[in-house]
């Protein structure tokens, strides 16, 4: 059984095509699109987009809920910067009035990361998420990182706060290593005479004894003699 | 199909329009000005295009002139280049002249010789266009697209790309300089406001819009990119308008105008999605004017920049600032064009200074050190949180923000103009405020590998629980999406490549800092071009001596 969302999404990727995106009179169907994301939990940025878009050409047109809902879908795609693309294509005035005010003001409070200070707010203002299915669910896997914890064991304890736990094996002191692949550095410097040749040029070099690594210091360099042999 | 540029009603398909480049639409006022256009005797104003090509013409007689000067001086016979300067004059005057004089100037002549020399002679317009030239340079495009995307079959017009690229270029630019112009009200004149209320298509948003996709669709660019990627041919997908180079090119500008269009209307997702065809990093066929390559990488890098993807915006100005410093000596040809170069390579340095700023990352030297030498001061203060600063170089540096709604003529206060500006310069500022502390922390994380949370919080005179939080916002914006693979810019999977990263272990804080080893690969390459440089010069020296020399400055080298 397909949802109604799947099926507006092959209509709507229809309409935001060429110069039918717009097209005001394709407004009342993606406003229909935000609704059926908010209720079904899902999303679609770029036709969400072309609402504010549509808005933003024709300000008789603006609607104070519709805009509400993109904004709080787009809280809920954290940690992609929806929400900042959305704050870029509303206008000042529309951003003062209510609930715009307070859902912006609980989205910075979500990018600065004070969760507790937004879970409060949120429940003293439960009514804002009212038909954003599953917002609640999205902004805890935000908060609760995930998406970077996801290979490693994380803890929440009493009060929400987060522990990162065995980082060690991702968390290392990184030593970059220079590479050369003369092909492509000194091509543009002086393509004639090194391009055809390749050399590289491998330096390894480490200064953190304290995690053990062997200090090595190879260095291979096969250039010179090679050029004046060419050469002659 | 007929695509009416300059009248889109969405109440009508815009494509019954009918089939003709009469722009009489009814309204006397704009149908007297458009008669007035074709009767004129002398005409002022001048569009771009012929612009353009009066003063390649001039260039091209100009070249000819030295050229045989030159010959005559030093007794040479008539070189080939001078048949070539021939021909290209020949071409330029029965092709080009002839189609552009049907055109524009079927019922009047050429402007004046005065109009001409000024032009020529590198004359400017001076007080900035009137509200009637403006007009009239709004239906000169109109006629011009209508007439490329109107005709029955392929328009016989060979132009250089630099023209096409310079059509579009200045068409968006008077776009935006009439979106501007319009709300600025103060000093206008009864009669002018009149003249603005009555006449909102005239450089309206969607007959720009409909002109750049007009474009793209007609040449079927999209499709053609697609197959050129892939390596295929596309010529097999371009249709009967996109094999001409003349539709094929002016649909490619077409994507970078709308590039253009987009980030002026604060729609960054959009800018870059509509160069999902094109391969930033390839050189291509398609990009070969170096105007063109500049603008794009610029919209490009500022879309990121405001996404918050500050990789990939580095990237990105790093890569652009290194073509223009290489290829600089080319852009000797016109003053205006050079100026403009140069104000985008110091806007560009400056949106790069602000990127290294929220996100240090290594970037080629020399482009470092030009950065350092003219942003080194500003960045310093901006690390230190300085918000005047970043919004200073913001201000400098940002596109020139429009919005596409005509004002109330009635209600137009002061800063009106400013407004979509004052929008996007607010989003950006509260992302800075919002990682205002990171950069401290960041050089405190730098100095120690192991630490008691509580301790380097008291470092940094902030409570325990505060210090946390600005680890986690640390982390979070330290997270940017990045273009790793895949064609479209928009592309990208979330990596955390900074200088220094660290994790949390019960009421410890561990610390990796990413270590750079000395970069020897610069010094080695510099030598090697010197032991080259010395070999050939060696060479040329008596045949017994040059083997020995050779061994020896080896030996001494390495």
């Amino acid at each position: 059984m397909t949802s109604s969302f799947e099926q507006m999404r092959a209509n709507v990727g229809k309409l935001l095509r060429g110069i039918d995106r717009y097209n005001p009179e394709n407004l009342a169907t993606l406003e229909r699109y935000v609704e059926t994301q908010a209720r079904e939990n899902a999303y679609d940025l770029e036709a969400n987009l072309a609402v504010l878009k549509l808005y933003q050409f024709n300000p008789a047109y603006f609607q104070t809920q519709v805009t509400s809902q993109i904004l709080l879908k787009a809280l809920t795609n954290l940690p992609h910067t929806d929400f900042t693309l959305c704050k870029c294509m509303i206008d000042q005035t529309h951003q003062e009035e209510r609930p715009i005010r307070q859902i912006l003001y609980l989205g910075n409070l979500l990018e600065t990361c004070h969760f507790q200070s937004f879970w409060t707010s949120l429940e003293e203002n439960r009514e804002l998420i009212d038909g954003i299915t599953g917002f609640e669910d999205s902004v805890r896997k935000y908060t609760q990182v995930k998406v970077w914890m996801n290979k490693y064991g994380w803890t929440e304890n009493d009060e929400g706060q987060i522990f990162i736990f065995n980082q060690e094996e991702s968390v290392k002191p990184k030593n970059i290593v220079e590479k050369i692949d003369f092909e492509s550095e000194c091509c543009h410097r002086n393509p004639s005479h090194i391009s055809h040749r390749v050399f590289y040029l491998f330096l390894y070099l480490d200064v953190k004894a304290e995690y053990s690594h062997t200090s090595l210091i190879v260095f291979l360099f096969t250039g010179v003699s090679s050029i004046m042999a060419t050469s002659q | 199909m007929v695509i009416n540029v300059c009248s889109v009603h969405f109440q009508y398909d815009p494509y019954t329009y009918p089939n003709d480049y009469d722009l009489h639409t009814g309204d006397p006022k704009a149908d007297l000005a458009y008669e007035r256009q074709y009767e004129q005797q002398t005409y002022h104003v001048i569009p771009e295009v012929i612009k353009n090509f009066l003063q390649y013409f001039h260039k091209t007689i100009s070249d000819l002139i030295d050229q045989k000067v030159y010959e005559l001086q030093s007794n040479r016979v008539s070189s080939e280049s001078i048949e070539q300067k021939i021909y290209e004059i020949q071409d330029v005057y029965e092709n080009s002249w002839n189609k552009l004089t049907d055109r524009f100037f079927k019922n009047s002549p050429w402007p004046e010789a005065e109009a001409i020399a000024s032009l020529v002679g590198n004359g400017e317009c001076i007080g900035g266009p009137t509200l009637d030239q403006r007009f009239e340079s709004y239906y000169n495009y109109c006629n011009l697209f209508n007439y490329i995307l109107n005709a029955d079959g392929p328009a016989p017009l060979e132009l250089p790309n630099q023209w096409l690229w310079d059509i579009i270029d200045e068409f968006i630019y008077q776009f935006q300089s009439f979106s501007q112009y319009r709300c600025k009200t103060a000093k206008k004149s009864e009669e002018e406001i009149e003249f603005l209320r009555n006449n909102p298509k005239i450089w309206n948003v969607h007959s720009v819009l409909n002109v750049l996709h007009s474009l793209v669709d007609k040449s079927n660019i999209n499709r053609q990119l697609e197959v050129y990627t892939s390596g295929g041919d596309p010529e097999s997908v371009a249709g009967e308008y996109g094999r001409h180079s003349l539709y094929k090119m002016l649909g490619y500008f077409s994507l970078v105008g709308l590039l253009r269009l987009h980030s002026l209307l604060g729609d960054y997702y959009q800018a870059i999605k509509v160069l999902e065809n094109i391969e930033l990093n390839k050189k291509s066929m398609y990009s070969r004017v170096p105007e063109c390559q500049i603008t794009t990488y610029y919209y490009v890098g500022f879309a990121y920049l405001m996404m918050r993807r500050y990789q990939d915006a580095i990237r990105v100005f790093a890569n652009i600032l290194l073509y223009i410093q290489r290829t600089r000596n080319m852009f000797q040809r016109s003053t205006y064009k050079y100026e403009m170069i140069n104000k985008q390579n110091e806007q560009m340095h400056g949106l790069l200074a602000i990127a290294l700023t929220m996100y240090p990352m290594r970037i080629d030297e020399s482009i470092h050190t030009q950065l350092r030498e003219k942003y080194g001061d500003k960045m310093l203060r901006m690390q230190k949180g300085d918000l005047q600063v970043f919004e200073e170089q913001f201000s400098f540096a940002c596109p020139k923000f429009l919005s596409p709604v005509v004002p109330n003529y009635d209600n137009v206060h002061p800063n009106y103009h400013k407004e979509p500006f004052q929008q996007q310069l607010k989003v950006f500022a509260e992302e800075v405020q919002q990682q205002a502390q990171l950069s401290t922390i960041r050089s405190f994380l730098k100095l120690y590998t192991t630490m008691p949370v509580a301790k380097l919080a008291g470092f940094l005179d902030m409570t325990e629980q505060e210090f946390r939080i600005q680890l986690l916002v640390f982390k979070h914006k330290m997270k940017n999406l990045v273009w790793t693979s895949g064609i479209s810019a928009l592309d990208g999977e979330f990596q955390s490549a900074s200088e220094v990263d660290f994790y949390i272990d019960k009421d410890m804080i561990h610390i990796a800092d990413t270590k750079v080893a000395r970069r020897y690969g610069d010094f080695f390459i510099r030598q090697i071009h010197k032991f080259e440089e010395l070999n050939r010069t060696l060479k040329k020296m008596p045949a017994s001596t040059t083997t020995a020399a050779a061994v020896t400055t080896t030996a001494r080298a390495v």
